[in-house]
C-alpha cells in the first residue's frame, strides 16, 4: 500500500507539473505568434486610427464587407464582429481597442444580443491567453462568475475553451499558419442560400441592458460616435415583432431589416456574400442620410 | 456521477481511503462501505431511482432464498418467473412502454381504427438495462443450481449495485462476481497499479477519442442532407470510434476502478475493430452482453444444435433482442437485424469460429488478407452503426443513400464546429496505431517504455481532451 500511495502521489505531481508546463507553453505561444483572430489583432495593434469600427456577432462579421464600405466612404474601417459574441464581449473588444488606438465611430449591431449582459464563451475565448492583461483581468473579474478558476488554476482557461484556443489553434499559432480570414479586414463572407432554415427572436424583451449603457458611456467619454443598427433577417424568422419592441427600447436604433429578398440569405439570420454587399451599401447610404439629418 | 467529472475525482480517493484504512478489518465493513458508496454514486444522478435498485435487490435476494428452500420444479419455475417478470417488467415500463404504445397506435391507425395514444413522460433510470440483467443472471443461475443462493444480503446488495459497473457494465455473472464479496479483499499492489493504468487509458479513450469524434459526428449527422459522400463516410467512421471510445473507455475505467478495491471484473472489449469477420467482432465487442445472451437466451433456445434453419432462427432472435435491448427504437432493431444478416454467411458455411486468435499473432503487421478482412469487417460494422446513431430509420436510409451516391460536391467540407471533416482522421490513425501495438494486452502501458507512454497519454488527456462539452457516456441511455 505504501508503494502504491507513493506512486499515486508521484502520478498526481506529474499531472500537476504537466498542467503548469502546458499553461506556460500555451501562453507563450499565443503571446508570441502572429494574430490569428480579431482579439489578438486588437491586442497587437498600436497607434492606429480607425474611422469606423463595426462591432457585433457573426451578423456583423458576415454582413459588412469592409473593403466595399471603405471604397464608398473613403474611410478606414474594420469589422470586429465575432461569431457568437454578445454585447459584453463587444464591450471588452472596444475597451482593448481604444487603449492604444484612436477610434472615431463605432457601428454596433443591436438585435437579440440586447437580452444578454453576460460574456459568452465564444466571444471571449480568444482573450483567455491574455488574462493577465489589466483590462482583460478587470473585465473577467467583473463579469465572469468563474474568474478565480480561470485566473488561478493553471490551464483551466485553455481546457474549457478548447474548441477556440485548444491544441489545434496552438499548433497553428506555433507554426504561424495564416488564418482563413484576415483579422485586419474582418469580413467573413458566407456562400450559398438556405433560408428555409428557420429561427426566431425572443417573444419578450428585456427591461434594459446595462452593458449597452456602459458602451454608450465609454464612447461618450472617449468622444466616439456610436451608431446602433439592426441588420436583416429572412422571411422565415419568427417573432419578428421583437424588432419593434427593440426600437422602442433603443430609440436611436437604425432599422435596416426591410427590403431583403430570401435569395440574399445564407440562412434565416445571416446574409450570403451577395446579400452582404447589398447590405453594406444600404448601411452606408442610410447612415450617411441619418448623419445629414 | 460521471467517471470523467471532478465529483468522481474527489469521490474515488475518499472511498479508496475509507475502504483500505477504515473498513479493512472485515469483509462486512468493506461490503457495507461499497453499498453506501454505490448508492451515493447512483443517487448523485437521481436519488429517487435508488428505490428501484433496492426493490430489485430485495426481490431477487428473496427469490434466491425461496429457490433454495423449494424443491418442486413447478414452484421453482414460478419463482423464476416472478423474478423475470419483475425485472423485465421494470425494464418494460421504464424503457419500452412508450415504444409499444406508439407502435400499437400506428398499427391500429393503419387498419383504420384511430385510437388515442397515451404515452407517458417517463425518465429512463440510468443503467436499468445493466443491473436488471445482472440480477436476472443471479436468479437464473440459482434456479439452474449453478450457484448457491446467498444468505448475505449486504454482499448481494454490493453485487447488484457495485458502483464501478452499476450504470454501464460490464454485466457481471453472479457466479463470477458474487463470490468475490464473500471474502475479505487484501490490497494487491500489481492489481491496483493495473487498475490505475486502465483508468488512465479509459479516460483517454473517452475524453480524447470519443468526445472529439462526437463533435464531428454530431455535426455531420445533424446536417447529413448538405454533406457529400466523403463527409458522410467519415461521419459514420467517426461515430464508430465515438461509440467504441465511449463504451470501451467506460468499461476500462470500471474495470480499473474495481481493481482498486480488489475486485476483478470481466473484460468487455478486446480490440473489436481488428476483427477479421463479424463473428470475431461479436466475440470482442461488449463481451459481457454477448455472453449473457449466449448463456441465458441462445443456449436455452437450442444454440447451434438442430437444423440449420433452427440455428438461423436462434441467431436472428439473439441479434434482434440485442438490438432491442439497446433502445426502444426500430433503428436499434434494424441494427441488430443487419448484424444477424452479416453473420448468416459465416453460419451457413460453418466459418463462425474461424478466428479465435489475435490478428497477426507474433507479427508486427497483418498480412494483406488479414488487412482486407479487417477493413471489410470494419466497413460492415460502420454501415450498421448508421442505424444505431440515426434518430429514425428513414434518416438512416437517407444518410446511407447519400453516402453511397459517390457525390463529392463541395470537396473537403467545413463544419459548423469550425473544423474540416477529414481533420480528425489523423487522431484516429494515431489511436489505431497505439491500439494495434497493444492488441494482445489490456492497455498500452507495458514493456520498458510504459512510463513514457503514460506521460504521453496524460499529456494527450490534458491537451486533447474535451472539457468544454462534457458528454454523458452513450451507454447510460441504455
Amino acid at each position: 500500500m505504501k508503494r502504491f500511495i507513493q506512486n499515486s502521489l508521484k502520478l498526481i505531481v506529474l499531472v500537476i507539473v504537466l498542467i503548469f508546463a502546458c499553461d506556460i507553453l500555451y501562453t507563450a505561444v499565443y503571446r508570441n505568434s502572429a494574430p490569428r483572430n480579431k482579439l489578438q489583432y486588437i491586442l497587437n495593434t498600436e497607434n492606429e486610427t480607425f474611422d469606423i469600427v463595426f462591432l457585433g456577432s457573426s451578423r456583423v462579421a458576415n454582413h459588412i464587407d469592409t473593403k466595399l464600405f471603405d471604397s464608398l466612404s473613403h474611410k478606414k474601417t474594420i469589422n470586429l464582429g465575432v461569431l457568437g459574441a454578445g454585447l459584453n464581449d463587444n464591450y471588452l473588444q472596444l475597451k482593448l481597442l481604444i487603449q492604444n488606438n484612436e477610434v472615431n465611430s463605432v457601428y454596433l449591431q443591436i438585435d437579440d444580443n440586447f437580452e444578454r449582459e453576460y460574456p459568452t464563451a465564444l466571444g471571449t475565448a480568444s482573450a483567455m491567453p491574455f488574462i493577465r492583461n489589466t483590462i482583460i483581468k478587470d473585465h473577467t473579474k467583473r463579469y465572469f462568475e468563474n474568474f478565480n478558476t480561470l485566473y488561478y488554476i493553471p490551464f483551466y482557461r485553455y481546457a474549457i475553451n478548447d474548441p477556440k484556443i485548444g491544441f489545434r489553434e496552438l499548433f497553428f499559432s506555433a507554426v504561424n499558419k495564416a488564418p482563413k480570414i484576415d483579422p485586419s479586414i474582418g469580413y467573413i463572407p458566407k456562400y450559398g442560400n438556405r433560408p428555409s432554415q428557420s429561427g426566431s427572436l425572443p417573444k419578450n424583451i428585456a427591461k434594459k441592458n446595462d452593458i449597452l449603457k456602459e458602451i454608450r458611456a465609454l464612447c461618450k467619454t472617449n468622444n466616439i460616435e456610436l451608431v446602433l443598427f439592426i441588420s436583416p433577417y429572412s422571411s422565415t424568422l419568427k417573432n419578428r415583432d421583437y424588432i419593434e419592441k427593440l426600437k422602442y427600447k433603443v430609440p436611436d436604433l437604425i432599422d435596416l431589416t426591410k427590403g431583403y429578398n430570401d435569395s440574399l440569405f445564407y440562412n434565416y439570420g445571416h446574409l450570403n456574400n451577395k446579400g452582404a454587399r447589398v447590405f453594406t451599401k444600404h448601411l452606408y447610404y442610410n447612415t450617411q442620410r441619418t448623419q445629414k439629418q | 456521477m460521471l467517471f470523467n467529472s471532478l465529483d468522481f475525482a474527489i469521490f474515488l480517493p475518499i472511498v479508496f481511503v475509507l475502504y483500505w484504512f477504515v473498513a479493512k478489518e472485515s469483509t462486512k465493513y468493506q461490503n457495507i462501505l461499497l453499498v453506501i458508496a454505490s448508492y451515493i454514486f447512483y443517487g448523485w444522478w437521481d436519488w429517487r431511482f435508488l428505490f428501484l435498485i433496492l426493490f430489485s435487490t430485495v426481490v431477487d435476494y428473496s427469490i434466491g432464498i425461496a429457490l433454495s428452500k423449494e424443491h418442486k420444479n413447478k414452484q421453482r419455475k414460478i419463482l423464476l418467473l416472478i423474478s423475470v417478470l419483475v425485472n423485465l417488467g421494470l425494464l418494460g415500463v421504464f424503457k419500452y412502454y412508450n415504444f409499444f404504445i406508439d407502435n400499437f397506435t400506428t398499427v391500429f391507425s393503419f387498419f383504420g381504427n384511430e385510437i388515442q395514444s397515451n404515452t407517458l413522460d417517463i425518465i429512463l433510470p440510468v443503467g436499468i438495462s445493466f443491473y436488471t440483467f445482472q440480477t436476472l443472471s443471479y436468479t437464473i443461475d440459482v434456479y439452474r443450481k449453478r450457484l448457491e443462493p446467498t444468505k448475505d444480503f449486504i454482499a448481494f446488495s454490493v453485487f447488484v449495485s457495485f458502483f464501478p459497473q452499476l450504470v454501464a457494465g460490464p454485466i457481471e455473472r453472479a457466479t463470477q462476481l458474487l463470490p468475490q464479496f464473500y471474502k475479505k479483499r487484501h490490497f494487491n499492489y500489481n492489481q491496483a497499479k493495473e487498475g490505475v493504468y486502465l483508468i488512465v487509458w479509459g479516460l483517454f479513450k473517452k475524453m480524447v477519442i470519443a468526445d472529439t469524434c462526437a463533435n464531428y459526428a454530431n455535426d455531420i449527422f445533424s446536417k447529413y442532407e448538405s454533406m457529400n459522400s466523403l463527409s458522410l463516410l467519415l461521419g459514420a467512421i467517426y461515430f464508430a470510434f465515438q461509440i467504441y471510445g465511449d463504451f470501451s473507455g467506460y468499461s476500462d475505467i470500471a474495470i480499473g476502478t474495481s481493481r482498486l478495491f480488489g475486485v476483478d471484473l470481466m473484460r468487455n472489449f478486446k480490440y473489436p475493430y481488428f476483427s477479421r469477420d463479424i463473428a470475431e467482432f461479436w466475440r470482442r465487442w461488449h463481451i459481457s452482453l454477448s455472453t449473457w445472451f449466449r448463456d441465458y437466451l441462445y443456449i436455452p433456445l437450442g444454440g447451434s444444435r438442430g437444423s440449420k434453419w433452427f440455428n438461423i432462427r436462434n441467431v436472428f432472435i439473439i441479434f434482434l433482442v440485442s438490438g432491442f435491448w439497446h433502445g426502444a427504437n426500430w433503428t436499434f432493431i434494424i441494427w441488430g437485424g443487419l448484424n444477424a444478416l452479416y453473420f448468416l454467411p459465416l453460419l451457413l458455411r460453418d466459418k463462425n469460429r474461424r478466428y479465435l486468435n489475435d490478428a497477426a499473432e507474433n507479427r508486427i503487421l497483418p498480412s494483406f488478407k488479414e488487412l482486407t478482412a479487417m477493413l471489410s469487417t470494419f466497413l460492415l460494422t460502420t454501415l450498421s452503426w448508421v442505424f444505431f446513431r440515426a434518430n429514425t430509420v428513414t434518416e438512416a436510409i437517407l444518410y446511407l443513400k447519400r453516402m453511397l451516391s459517390f457525390n463529392l460536391e463541395g470537396g473537403i467540407q467545413y463544419l459548423s464546429i469550425e473544423r474540416y471533416v477529414p481533420e480528425l482522421a489523423l487522431l484516429i490513425l494515431v489511436f489505431l496505431i497505439i491500439e494495434w501495438h497493444s492488441r494482445t494486452k489490456e492497455h498500452p502501458f507495458f514493456n520498458t517504455f510504459r512510463y513514457i507512454k503514460l506521460v504521453g497519454v496524460i499529456i494527450g488527456i490534458i491537451t486533447l481532451g474535451n472539457y468544454s462539452s462534457v458528454n454523458d457516456f452513450i451507454y447510460f441511455q441504455f
